[in-house]
């Protein structure tokens, strides 16, 4: 058994088609290119903002990860390598002024040591010193009491002054030390200056060699042990007051704006002086309770961090900048290209719509033709003959009786042809929608009684009826309806050679009405199937059918929003199935 | 009084008042009119009774006018085929006349037009007849 369903046949049948839909439509053509250039447009727009900060932003948040992490390395990297300048300076320092102790407390050892120094061996003692370094401005030696009894230097008026009342001798005293080194002082002499004082006892009494050093010279040294680029490197005591400075800086009665902590023994601090950021490094000396400061620029100690910064940024900006533009560039092209391609398959399916409703008409055109042209055959050899019974030639009967018989062979020829054009005509009917309820047990059962009447009664057909008791109304014109049941229940009939039964059932289902009708005929051939909607198409020879009937049925059902399923086993029978829609309003309304 | 040609065409077609019309203008004008309304009547036809030209309609329900011509000349060659139909196009046209009908002739057709074509498919006919007893010979 085949199963034939009209729904995707009726889409080719002209008839179901308007106007406009019907003409090739360059409006359309145009509209539909100009939405796909808006949607390649928008595509474009989308892909490119897409991939642009799908690209741009990862990398932004990664380099922003990357840079602070990177700068707070060069920064911590920057301090600690100020603060390793720092030690490295005190070390030297300590180790100068530990030697200079040394230099100094060698001289209780000396062969030229007298409890009662002479001059002579005090510019002795001086000529040693200064042979060690040349920052010993003079030597001094002091009695028990504090008093100085040997003196030489550029200040001879310190010979015999009483030194127990200055404060580095009775902190070497009182603190019983063996060795100071005071803060920088004017003394007695009202030049600034250092003291290293020694201490040794003779016979249980202590006895006291100091010796002074100029701070010029000490800064000289100072700035000999410094490094690093732009640092500048200071002595200040627990006060903050300058103990070595450079002098075309500051003076060295100043004080320092910045005090180290004392509980370190070194650190690196970021200070601001005279709004210049300013990385501060600072070591305390073993020696004296004096902190050495490295002090540099931030700037300088993070030249290499702000080079870095700016070289990556202009990278980041200018690889950003390459990709953007290889992106946009990109994206552009191969959108252009399938808008191009888009375009191209739009104005192809028109073309292929636009050749394919040609076609249609085409074959429309043929088949009109066709059937057109068999009833004017007739009519023409039906007209040759009636000429051949005026030719004396033929000697025919040519009575006006016999003319009037072949003239009304040729009356019932146009008036086929006539019946061709009309029908065509219903085809391209457009249909109006109206709302008038329809009973389908009813109009089927008219039809079927106008049948009865000839075409059933002459090949003695008996026609059963199953109706639905409760069918519901559908609405529809009721005309078209009975087109519809008429075309298949007389093709139902002429499948029926003599005797036999057309069965008709309506049925409700899934909120359609479905009417029923089969034939015990002979059936539709497997190949002829998928034709018999298709306007022309006819298995009924001799001018019996147009091949019209069930493309109007077809043309009317799709219009009403339903469709025809046909079952067909040759030789057994046919059944045509017609399913049309209920409208809510009417399903439980009974006509 | 129309000359005495005293051949035999065969006319195939399912429409029977065309079919007598047809036939009987060509009975006026001396030809030994066979009719037959459909191809498997029409082999029969040739069969029992040959004729000297098939006149063969193309469409046709059941047997094709098409298929009735190849089986009209796998019975016999030599008879000539003259076409009816009722479609125009050039396409259909050259599928006829490659399928190796004598000629075609379009629905109306115009009795002295397939009178002249009947005529000449006859004298073809009798020229393949002759050449073929030659060639024998």
């Amino acid at each position: 058994m085949r199963v034939w369903d009209t729904s995707h046949l009726l889409d080719t049948i002209p008839a179901n088609r308007t106007d406009s839909e019907q003409v090739y439509d360059s409006t359309d053509s145009q509209a539909n290119l100009a939405r796909i250039r808006q949607h390649f447009k928008q595509l474009q727009t989308r892909l490119i903002l897409g991939l642009v900060l799908g690209f741009l932003l990862p990398n932004a948040f990664l380099s922003a990860h990357f840079h602070f992490q990177f700068t707070h390395t060069l920064k911590k990297s920057a301090a600690l390598n100020l603060a390793a300048v720092a030690e490295s300076q005190k070390n030297t320092l300590d180790l100068y002024l530990q030697e200079r102790v040394v230099n100094l407390y060698n001289l209780f050892h000396s062969k030229d040591f007298s409890l009662t120094p002479t001059a002579a061996q005090m510019e002795n003692h001086l000529f040693h010193l200064k042979q060690f370094n040349d920052a010993f401005v003079d030597v001094g030696f002091f009695d028990t009491k504090g008093v100085q009894i040997g003196y030489a230097g550029p200040y001879p008026e310190l010979l015999g002054k009483d030194y127990s009342q200055e404060a580095w001798y009775q902190g070497l005293l009182k603190e019983n030390k063996n060795y100071l080194i005071s803060d920088i002082y004017q003394g007695f002499r009202k030049v600034p200056h250092f003291t290293i004082a020694t201490r040794q006892l003779f016979d249980g009494s202590p006895y006291v060699i100091r010796a002074t050093l100029d701070p010029d010279k000490l800064y000289i040294f100072l700035r000999i042990i410094s490094q690093g680029k732009e640092v500048e490197s200071t002595l200040v005591n627990r006060q903050g007051q300058y103990q070595v400075v450079d002098p075309g800086r500051r003076p060295l009665s100043g004080k320092s704006e910045y005090i180290p902590s004392f509980t370190s023994p070194s650190g690196v601090e970021e200070i601001e002086r005279h709004q210049q950021p300013l990385l501060v490094a600072y070591a305390w000396l073993k020696e004296t309770p004096w902190a050495l400061l490295a002090i540099q620029p931030a700037t300088v100690a993070q030249a290499e961090m702000y080079r870095s910064r700016w070289i990556l940024s202009i990278s980041l900006i200018t690889i950003g900048l390459v990709i953007s533009t290889i992106i946009f560039f990109t994206i552009r092209r191969l959108v252009d290209n399938a808008r191009r391609m888009a375009e191209k398959g739009q104005q192809l399916q028109e073309m292929l719509s636009h050749a394919s409703k040609l076609a249609s008409i085409g074959e429309l055109a043929a088949g009109v033709a066709h059937e057109i042209n068999n009833p004017l055959a007739i009519i023409m050899a039906t007209s040759g003959v009636i000429r051949d019974m005026l030719n004396p030639e033929f000697d025919l009967d040519h009575s006006p009786e016999a003319i009037c018989k072949e003239l009304s062979v040729i009356d019932t020829a146009a008036t086929r042809a006539k019946g061709i054009t009309r029908k065509l005509q219903d085809m391209g009917k457009n249909r109006v929608p109206c709302s008038i309820a329809c009973d389908l047990n009813a109009l089927v059962d008219e039809v079927v009684s106008r049948l009865k009447k000839v075409e059933f009664k002459a090949k003695h057909i008996e026609v059963v009826t199953h109706y639905h008791p409760d069918l519901p109304n559908i609405l529809a014109e009721s005309d078209p309806l009975r087109q519809v049941f008429g075309n298949i229940l007389i093709n139902a009939g002429d499948a029926i050679t003599d005797k036999g039964t057309i069965t008709i059932s309506t049925e409700l289902q899934e909120g359609m009405v479905s009417v029923t009708i089969a034939d015990t005929g002979k059936g539709i051939a497997s190949k002829d199937l998928k034709n018999i909607f298709n306007p022309f198409f006819t298995t009924k020879g001799g001018g019996k059918g147009t091949g019209l009937g069930l493309s109007i049925a077809a043309s009317i059902v799709k219009y009403l929003g339903g469709t025809i399923k046909v079952n067909s086993i040759p030789g057994t029978g046919s059944s045509f199935t017609v399913l049309l829609p209920v409208n809510e309003a009417l399903k439980n309304h009974k006509g | 009084m129309e000359k005495q040609r005293g051949f035999k065409v065969l006319l195939v077609d399912d429409e029977d008042i065309f079919r007598e019309a047809t036939a009987r203008q060509l009975t006026v004008r001396g030809f030994v009119v066979l009719t037959a309304d459909c191809g498997k009547a029409a082999l029969e036809q040739v069969q029992n009774d040959p004729p000297e030209v098939v006149v063969l309609d193309q469409e046709m329900p059941g047997m094709h006018g098409s298929e009735t011509f190849v089986a009209i000349k796998k019975i016999n060659p030599l008879i000539e085929v003259i076409m009816l139909t009722g479609n125009t196009s050039v396409d259909n046209a050259i599928e006829l006349m490659q399928l190796g009908t004598f000629d075609y002739l379009m629905k109306p057709i115009n009795i002295n037009e397939l009178l002249y074509k009947i005529e000449d498919a006859y004298t073809r006919k009798q020229l393949n007849e002759k050449q073929r007893q030659d060639a024998s010979l």
